[in-house]
């Protein structure tokens, strides 16, 4: 489905991303990992078209995109869910939410709009709300429900749990579950190793911009180096 | 002061302030959407005094076709100058003062260029309405009433597309967070040409409806380019409400204040006001209430 093939990114002379090389298939839910600094949300952008990338391709179904602007990817079936929520903070929850169905006809969004409220319940009550005064936890039901409006068959997700608390967090797991289960394929990054692996079906851990390490979410877990260095497990004296 | 002349007074000022407040919310619409300071805003305004000098008083064309002829061409122009000029330059990273030093440029090119075309006299145009309307024992011209009226109907025509419409949520949308707007598909580049096809027509209402006033020539742009960014930084840099509310606020301050002193002190006053605004409250009097 998504195929990125020796992605490098620069942020002027800085280079960012080094042939980074990943995919993920229809109905997956696939992981991003790594520390501070080490490229995830540019993997994210990249793929999305927010960043351009300096060399390298990315398709979807086949269909190279790394050259076409970013509003090509909603019409494509690629939706993100930025980083820090990023709603529009001085619009309604109701404006922001449909304006994830720009590309799409009414008729279309409408019915994909009572969809999203059955699997986030917890919006209907503030759809007259100002986005920007909502808690976190709220404003990223709102961007998850924004990412969903545009009836993506991928969702990526920049950093989804970013300043939750530990209940939002599994909520917003929760959430993410129901909608890979619906069929959405979802890419995310996250810093917490266990978070990551334990729910995806594949992982990557990037360091420095290159992806060094990829396996299924239970190899990934199971991994010395991941144990060691991310899960803070010291391997048994010999 | 008499009642019949603080009557006046305040209606001279919310006619001063309906021309601050279409440049002004024009530069905000600009500033609020696309981050740009845009320098050139008054050559747009001068641009449009001589489109309507030629259209109506040169050619002769009735007043409303002069009028649609104008405003259709200053967006055209507003436009395209984007186009051109800045939008290449916004796909650079560090865009910000090569944009302000590009739009200084354009603001010398297109005086320099009225100059070369028209000409350094001073021409004017004669008034569309004529008369003076009396109600008691308050006198205004038609002319300067029609300026009120006018402006008030074409910021509100404005207010409705911003916050009414599909094109005015995608403007809000882009304004308020210009990656999200695009990661959900809408086009930013081609929402920012509008923004200035708009801003641009909102000048050159203000160019037609102050012709008459006024004399058209090179330099009329300059002075009115100053009290729009007095009131775009008085309104909350970005705000188009603000800096409607703002240009009626400036407008009132200097007619009022030419009632007390002599007129050559009105800028002083007013600039002092916004000294004292920027001072007490620098994010400006209606800050947070951006488009």
């Amino acid at each position: 489905m998504l195929q990125l093939e020796r992605v490098n990114v620069h942020y002027g002379a800085t280079r960012v991303l080094w042939d980074v090389s990943m995919s993920v298939g229809a109905g997956e839910m696939v992981a991003v990992m790594g520390p501070n600094g080490s490229g995830k949300s540019t993997v994210l952008k990249a793929a999305m078209g927010l960043k351009k990338p300096s060399s390298g391709v990315v398709s979807l179904n086949g269909e190279e995109l790394q050259a076409k602007p970013a509003t090509v990817r909603p019409q494509r079936g690629m939706s993100i869910v930025l980083e820090r929520r990023r709603l529009f903070p001085r619009m309604s929850v109701e404006e922001n939410i449909m304006l994830g169905a720009y590309v799409r006809k009414a008729a279309e969004a409408r019915e994909t709009y009572d969809w999203v409220l059955e699997i986030l319940p917890e919006i209907k009550p503030h759809l007259q709300a100002t986005a920007g005064r909502l808690s976190g936890g709220q404003q990223q039901m709102v961007a998850i429900a924004r990412g969903l409006m545009a009836d993506p068959k991928i969702l990526l997700m920049d950093e989804p749990f970013l300043g939750l608390s530990p209940a939002m967090v599994k909520t917003v797991l929760a959430i993410m579950k129901t909608i890979n289960e619906r069929g959405v394929a979802i890419l995310f990054n996250e810093q917490n190793a266990k978070l990551s692996f334990a729910v995806s079906h594949r992982g990557y851990l990037l360091e420095s911009g290159r992806v060094v390490l990829s396996g299924s979410g239970e190899e990934m877990l199971e991994h010395p180096e991941v144990k060691r260095v991310y899960l803070g497990v010291r391997e048994a004296a010999a | 002061m008499s009642g019949t002349h603080l009557i006046e007074t305040v209606i001279n000022g919310l006619i001063s302030g309906s021309i601050y407040a279409l440049i002004g919310s024009g530069l905000a619409l600009i500033y609020g959407t696309t981050r740009v300071l845009n320098f050139a805003h008054g050559e747009l305004l001068m641009l449009a005094g001589y489109f309507i000098l030629l259209f109506a008083v040169t050619l002769g064309w009735p007043l409303i076709l002069a009028a649609a002829a104008t405003i259709v061409l200053i967006m055209v122009l507003g436009a395209l100058l984007q186009r051109v000029t800045i939008a290449p330059l916004m796909k650079r990273e560090d865009w910000a003062f090569s944009v302000i030093a590009a739009t200084i440029g354009l603001s010398i090119f297109l005086q320099s260029g009225a100059q070369l075309i028209w000409g350094e006299q001073y021409q004017g145009v004669p008034y569309f309405f004529h008369g003076v309307a009396v109600i008691g024992e308050v006198r205004m011209p038609w002319q300067r009433i029609a300026i009120l009226v006018v402006a008030l109907l074409v910021m509100g025509i404005c207010g409705l597309i911003l916050y009414r419409t599909k094109l005015g949520r995608i403007v809000r949308a882009t304004a308020q967070d210009a990656e999200a707007a695009l990661a959900v598909g809408i086009p930013a580049g081609r929402v920012h040409t509008i923004v200035f096809a708009i801003s641009a027509g909102l000048a050159g209402t203000g160019a037609i409806l102050l012709s008459p006033l006024i004399t058209v020539n090179p330099w009329m742009g300059v002075s009115y380019l100053l009290k729009g960014f007095a009131v775009v930084i008085l309104g909350g840099l970005g705000s188009f409400g603000g800096a409607v509310a703002a240009g009626f606020l400036l407008g009132l301050i200097e007619s009022v204040s030419v009632a007390f002193v002599p007129s050559e002190w009105s800028n002083v006053i007013a600039f002092a006001f916004l000294i004292a605004v920027i001072t007490a409250r620098p994010e400006g009097l209606f800050a947070g209430r951006g488009a």
